[in-house]
């Protein structure tokens, strides 16, 4: 801590902090700014902050404050006015931010700025929320001197990207979204054009803006130069009501804040106006990626299964709640025991606790999870990250390691966190079959000027667990720099494993954990990039991956598919759901599920309801209800209710709160878990989201809670046993054949994702990328289209060449219109010769 | 004696000329700035004034302007600049005629203007949407939405030369 | 002629430019000495020549050197030939016609800072003089006086130039690192500085000197450092360039020790007013950034060192002495000057930016006769708000000309503001001379 002195008060600050920082931390003194924001690094341009700055004067020879008469410090004030931004606080550092000098200083800046800003804030989207805006009220001279026929004129709609406009009249070149690219992201798609007034923001790749994070560009800009897509012209800041809320897409759990305003096309209801992120620097910073905030739109799809519906014959028929709840008591009732579940990974604690005590009303505990790839959710729950884990905390003397993971794919606010780590100086490590993004970063040796270190590991198809286990003999070097390593965090995915492949890679990695003694504390542990927002939350209720092998080799007479798509995912759906008596599914889509239900019974999104999921790193969080529902969807946890009232099992509670209450009582994991105590909050840095807009930009305080982490075991106290690893078979090609190798893509062709319409042209096309060597076999040239024979089905793609592994065909789920494997398959490719439509 | 004093009241009176007036067959002469019911205007050239910037219903003591936005297109043009009203509603039975809308507007697209005979036997008769609000285009004047010229149309708020 | 001459050594020996020319006259002799001496001696040296940096701020040379820290292992020295401030082409011809005596002293302070390479960043329109350069570069290493082991020694050092693209903050020394390092020519935030750690070429300490600059230390280590304070001025040592265009009868660049006056160089050397009749009115002395001054008795008499001219309000900067006589509309030249600005400023900071845009716009009304009673202070205060918070240098440079100009000019500008009253319009012929 050093002294400094703001405006003749004297403060304590940390040493080497920020001044503006130091300033608003310590005197609540807000140094206007443009340019600077506290997670990037300053640049000084807008000259906003520019504060008048002195130093005591120190004796050279007795190295004392030199005394004036009064026995006060003497000051020297340098002769010009200093950006508070480029200073570090040093000890005897004077400020003065609020003299005559300094105020007419920071007007004059504000009507340079104006001079070339068109008044056009009535129809800006930032209007209202425009820190422009508010520094113009706060500093601002009363008027213009300039001519306004003299004011610049130029192109106010041009797309950066898909996603995202840039306005060039309403750009104040403070390159906050430059900078974001290139500091933060890594992927620097921006740069400046031109200079002096024709200076002008572009993008440099191809397509434009080529990034999963561009959205956040429109967040921190502090005037309305870029505006997303989405949200353009929907509405004005102040109609719009913020609802806290989680990602429902992926395993970070983003924090997130819909904005909602009623809407005529939606016949007067709530509709989300655009996702926002809502601070938690534990989860998500201010950050989320371009899926959480441009994936909602399937909550209001048209497409939505909107009634109960019941099979009568061939077709599925609209019923209601009450029939389904008596019909279905009846087939349960009969069916006895032999009833299962199978849960995605999108669906909430609430509905999971409803559905495991129907279960075990029944006497059954087949409760499998969807899809039955990833395995080793209870060592997360052992020897995972430790309570008060904060990815932002990883750094110099720090390692990471991921492992069979494609995490920009799977889970790119982690990857967003991972790459930030190793940017603060911590040592990442990426092992995986391919190439990922991931890759890129760990081969870097410098990043913005410093020094990065990482390393990288390829290995074939299906080796991560052998790799993982032997990794001390295999790469002696790297696995003692991870061992040494002060912090050390372990990703480990299941990308070209098998059930058992990926249960082997976490415990062999659960054992380099424990035999380093990097378990049980803060910023050391395992992570697992689990399918949807709620992979722990499945963990923790008892849905398990290994029965949902059980129930696919033995299905059930009754089955309840919540939120899971197998018959979209599986290839072989058809041959083990057919074999099931009864199925009754809980979605949002009639899918290619539904065809094989019994009942098909619609519920409601995230959006629609209150829940919570657990996220990766085992942080429980609620999200609240931002709209009303569509037509008679019902949570799921209801209809579950529904259904254990007809059995006579219990009444139905009355709301999920009191269900969580239920589960905080009941299951130790989510002890401390209630809805008042996930909805507390505290004080966090930066600050954000402020009325006074202090940092610029548009993000939200977090009001609405962040959350609960549960503890480990080995938080607890346990001390984790090494245990033995089974290495599995590695996956292999037939004779002739290649190893198809399916992959996640972030966007893709799912039904929570396809209503976001303005995502599509992002949306790669089904394609297969091929090895150049096998491609030259197969007489297969880029952009041919090929035919895929996997088992007794077939899927065609346009092939790709993109080097990917000898004898290995790269398959990425979810993209093509039919179920493609979820595990590696052995398959052939042949080119289609006979004319296809484009 | 008061009833002569009445009486005399009264007969005074009817010598004079009657103050009544038969409404509605006659009519008093408006205030020029009298707040009656609300117009949208229209440009000279036939677009619409109004860009749909929802200051009118932010300024609203008495929440009785529904504004929803959507973005022009050369193609399809409604208003100069990029934003326009694609909703506009005004609920009459909410408005208390104060005319902050009026001064709100930073295009002078709403006005006030003299009607005041307002009756609806249903609620619902009392939401007045944009096409009852909206005044028909001038002369020859064509009307939105209509292709356009690219690149002309390019600014919401018309040029403000400085005052000399 | 008695001046002695140091750097346009061309005019003495003809083709000096030549290698074999350039050895026979004594050429790396400077180098060959220095390499004798301990680095620091050699800092030491220049230091007590009293050496001057001749960009334009006037730093002394030896100081900047001896900032660079001695235990860092990789260091560069850049030399700064990207010049191009207005009226200003002295460096051009040291490097057509005394290149090698430039790329000796630079390899010298290399020697003293123990450099790893020396960069010589041209501007993009001398790429006839980069490959001169390039070519006496390698004459230079077949001597082994470039590259490994130079004269012989456990020194070495390699010598690259590279062509900028045309930009004048480009001169600037931060922003010629980022042109260098392949970024955006923008300055850089300082602290750090270039002589710091993180604050140099690739975020190593480096020396950014001019081409003038270093030109003129193989002669300091030849002559020794008393030999070179003799020349000139107590506080400016040695010969300057100064480069004379204008309204003068021989306009060009003159070799001059730091005693010559105004007078002794625009009369006795360039031959006076270059139209009979006509007087000289105005001297911009350093180029369009420079503060204007009357041509006046005063200051003819006025030695050209760094601190006689502050005496009369201006600097001597990058001596290029743009010299006008009676006919120039002074109100043209503000303009003339801003649009230079305008086009070269390099929009990283708001101020510099927005004000020259602006300052353009009014200029061009007054010019037009369409300006306003208040427009002369309207662009004075601007042009002063703009001066004192910019991130670099050419914020005041930018607000300099307007400043100035209307100091000491102000008649010049309100004889337009006045013409709006007689509603007639400027001449045709005036206006496109303003707005090119």
């Amino acid at each position: 801590m050093v002294k400094i002195v703001i405006d003749g008060k004297d403060y304590e600050v940390p040493a080497g902090a920020n001044l503006v920082d130091a300033a608003k931390n310590a005197a609540g003194n807000d140094i206007p700014v443009f340019c600077y924001h506290p997670k990037m690094e300053p640049v000084g341009m807008c000259r906003m902050c520019i504060v008048e700055l002195g130093m005591e004067e120190i004796d050279r020879e007795t190295k004392q404050p030199v005394l004036d008469d009064k026995g006060q410090p003497k000051v020297r004030w340098m002769p010009k006015l200093q950006t508070a931004c480029t200073q570090k606080v040093t000890p005897g550092m004077h400020v003065r931010t609020a003299t005559k000098l300094v105020e007419d200083a920071r007007q004059n800046v504000i009507e340079f700025l104006l001079t070339s800003h068109p008044l056009d804030c009535p129809i800006c989207d930032k209007g209202g929320e425009c820190p422009l805006q508010n520094l113009t009220m706060a500093h601002g001279p009363g008027g213009s001197r300039m001519v306004f026929n003299d004011k610049l004129k130029l192109d106010k709609h041009v797309p950066l990207g898909d996603l995202i406009y840039l306005d060039e009249e309403r750009c104040i070149q403070c390159a906050r979204c430059v900078r974001f690219q290139d500091e933060i992201v890594g992927d620097d798609v921006l740069a400046f054009h031109e200079r002096g007034r024709s200076l002008q923001i572009i993008t440099n790749s191809d397509p434009g803006f080529d990034t999963y994070f561009s959205g956040n560009t429109t967040d921190i800009c502090p005037v309305g130069a870029l505006t997303t897509a989405d949200f353009r012209f929907g509405a004005r800041p102040w109609e719009l009501t913020e609802v806290p809320s989680i990602c429902p897409h992926d395993a970070a759990g983003s924090n997130i804040s819909l904005s909602t305003r009623l809407d005529r096309d939606a016949g007067g209801k709530a509709v989300i106006k655009r996702v926002m992120p809502r601070q938690n620097e534990y989860v998500n910073e201010i950050w989320i990626s371009d899926k959480t905030r441009f994936g909602h739109h399937f909550t209001r799809s048209e497409d939505r299964l909107l009634h109960p519906m019941l099979r009568r014959g061939d077709t599925l028929a609209p019923t209601t709640w009450k029939d389904v709840f008596a019909r279905v008591a009846g087939d349960l009732k009969a069916a006895g025991s032999d009833v299962a579940v199978i849960a995605g990974g999108a669906i909430t604690n609430e509905d999971l606790w409803e559905l495991k005590q129907l279960a075990a009303g029944l006497g059954s505990e087949r409760l499998g999870t969807w899809t039955p790839t990833y395995g080793g959710a209870d060592l997360v729950a052992k020897v995972g990250v430790g309570k008060g884990t904060n990815l932002k905390d990883l750094g110099k003397g720090d390692a990471v390691l991921v492992i069979a993971s494609d995490l920009e794919e799977e889970v790119p606010m982690w990857r967003l966190r991972l790459k930030q780590a190793q940017d603060r100086g911590a040592y990442l490590v990426v092992a995986n079959a391919r190439h990922t993004r991931l890759e890129d970063f760990a081969t870097q040796k410098e990043r913005n000027g410093k020094p990065v270190s990482g390393a990288t590991i390829r290995y074939n198809v299906g080796e991560a667990a052998h790799v993982m286990h032997e990794l001390k003999t295999r790469y002696p070097e790297i696995a003692e720099k991870l061992a040494g390593a002060t912090n050390l965090v372990i990703v480990a995915g299941a990308e070209g494993l098998t059930l058992d492949g990926s249960k082997a890679l976490m415990q062999a990695a659960a054992n380099f954990l424990i035999s380093s003694g990097h378990v049980g504390k803060a910023n050391n542990g395992l992570m697992s990039p689990l399918p949807g927002a709620n992979g722990m939350g499945l963990h923790y209720m008892g849905f398990t991956p290994e029965n949902t092998q059980h129930i696919m080799a033995n299905p059930p007479k009754v089955l309840i598919v919540a939120q899971a798509e197998p018959g979209e995912d599986d290839p072989t759906a058809a041959a083990w759901l057919s074999k099931v008596e009864t199925v009754i599914t809980l979605s949002l889509f009639p899918d290619k599920t539904t065809h094989y239900a019994t009942y098909a019974l619609p519920i409601q999104s995230f959006a629609e309801r209150d829940g919570t999921f657990v996220n990766g790193e085992r942080r429980v969080q609620r999200f609240y209800t931002a709209q009303g529902p569509m037509g008679e969807a019902l949570p799921a946890w209801k209809i579950v209710a529904g259904m254990r009232e007809a059995l006579g099992q219990a009444k139905p509670k009355v709301s999920a709160a009191a269900v969580m209450l239920e589960i905080s009582n009941k299951v130790p994991a989510f002890a401390g878990c209630t809805y008042k105590d996930l909805a507390k909050v505290e004080k966090q840095f930066p600050d954000v989201g402020g009325a006074d807009l202090y940092y610029g930009g548009t993000a939200y305080d977090n009001k609405g809670g962040l959350g609960v982490q549960i503890a480990t075991s080995a938080d607890a106290g346990e001390t984790p046993a090494v245990a033995d690893v089974t290495l599995p078979a590695v996956p292999k090609a037939k004779d002739g054949e290649l190893l198809l190798l399916p992959t996640t893509r972030l966007y893709n062709r799912s039904h929570v994702f396809k209503p976001s319409v303005l995502v599509h042209p992002r949306v790669l096309l089904p394609y297969v990328e091929l090895n150049e060597a096998d491609a030259h076999k197969l007489g297969v040239q880029p952009g041919d289209v090929v035919e895929i024979a996997f088992g007794d089905d077939t899927v065609r793609v346009r092939a790709g060449i993109n080097g990917t592994p000898a004898g290995v065909a790269v398959l990425p789920r979810e993209l093509a219109d039919k179920a493609t494997p979820f595990l590696p398959t052995s398959g052939t490719i042949k080119k289609v010769t006979e004319p296809v439509l484009a | 004696m008061n009833i002569i004093k009445g009486f005399a009241t009264t007969f005074k009176h009817l010598l004079e000329e009657p103050v009544t007036l038969q409404y509605p067959e006659q009519m008093k002469p408006f205030n020029p700035r009298y707040k009656g019911r609300h117009h949208l205007r229209r440009y000279e050239n036939g677009l619409e004034k109004c860009i749909g910037c929802s200051l009118c219903a932010a300024a609203c003591p008495a929440d009785a302007i529904w504004v929803e936005a959507a973005e022009n297109t050369d193609e399809e043009r409604y208003s100069p600049g990029e934003r326009y009203a694609k909703t506009y509603e005004i609920n009459m039975l909410r408005c208390i005629f104060c005319g902050y809308c009026e001064d709100a507007c930073p295009t002078q697209a709403i006005e006030l203007g003299h009607e005041h005979q307002l009756s609806f036997t249903d609620r619902r008769d009392a939401i007045f949407t944009k096409e009852m609000l909206i005044d028909t285009p001038v002369g020859k004047a064509e009307g939105t939405p209509r292709q356009v010229e690219p690149g002309v149309y390019t600014r919401s708020i018309p040029d403000m030369p400085d005052a000399k | 002629m008695t001046n002695p001459i140091i750097l346009l050594r061309g005019q003495e020996v003809p083709n000096i430019h030549q290698y074999d020319v350039y050895v026979q006259h004594g050429g790396y002799q400077g180098l060959k000495k220095a390499l004798g001496m301990s680095p620091d001696e050699v800092i030491n040296e220049v230091k007590n020549s009293g050496l001057r940096g001749r960009g334009g701020a006037g730093f002394p040379a030896g100081v900047k050197w001896s900032f660079i820290p001695k235990n860092e292992p990789v260091k560069y020295v850049t030399v700064n030939a990207d010049e191009s401030e207005t009226g200003t082409f002295k460096d051009r011809l040291i490097m057509e016609t005394n290149p090698h005596q430039l790329i000796e002293g630079a390899l010298i302070c290399a020697y003293a800072i123990q450099a790893k390479a020396v960069y010589i960043y041209l501007r993009g329109e001398f790429w006839d003089v980069a490959h001169q350069l390039d070519q006496c570069i390698e004459d230079a290493r077949k001597d082994g006086w470039v590259g490994k082991n130079i004269g012989g020694g456990n020194f070495s050092c390699e010598v690259y130039t590279h062509l900028g693209a045309g930009a004048y903050i480009c001169g600037e020394e931060s922003a010629l690192l980022n042109s260098l390092e392949g970024k955006l020519g923008q300055p850089r935030v300082r602290p750090p500085f270039p002589a710091q750690k993180g604050g140099g070429l690739y975020g190593e300490p480096t020396v950014v000197n001019n081409v003038e600059t270093i030109a003129n230390v193989p002669w300091i280590m030849v002559n020794g450092a008393a030999e070179y304070k003799k020349i000139g001025t107590e506080q400016s040592a040695g010969t300057k360039l100064y480069c004379v265009s204008g309204h003068v009868k021989k306009p060009g660049v003159y070799e001059l020790p730091f005693t010559a006056t105004f007078r002794e160089l625009l009369y006795d050397i360039c031959g006076g007013p270059s139209v009979e009749g006509r007087n000289f009115k105005a001297l911009l002395p350093s180029g369009g950034s420079g503060p204007i001054v009357h041509l006046n008795d005063q200051v003819l008499d006025t030695r050209m060192s760094y601190e006689d001219t502050a005496k009369i309000g201006t600097i001597i900067g990058s001596a290029s002495l743009i010299v006008m006589d009676d006919s120039v509309d002074i109100t043209w030249v503000a303009s003339k000057v801003t649009k230079f600005f305008k086009h070269e400023s390099c929009g990283k900071c708001t101020p510099c930016r927005e004000g020259t845009y602006w300052l353009d716009k009014v200029i061009d009304r007054i010019l037009a006769g369409e300006g306003r009673p208040e427009d002369v202070k309207l662009i004075e205060n601007v042009a002063k708000n703009m001066a004192g918070i910019t991130l670099c240098a050419l914020g005041e440079f930018a607000a300099n000309p307007i400043i100035h100009t209307i100091k000491n000019f102000p008649d010049d500008f309100n004889q337009h503001v006045a013409k709006k009253a007689e509603t007639k319009p400027v001449p045709a012929k005036k206006l496109a001379a303003a707005g090119d």
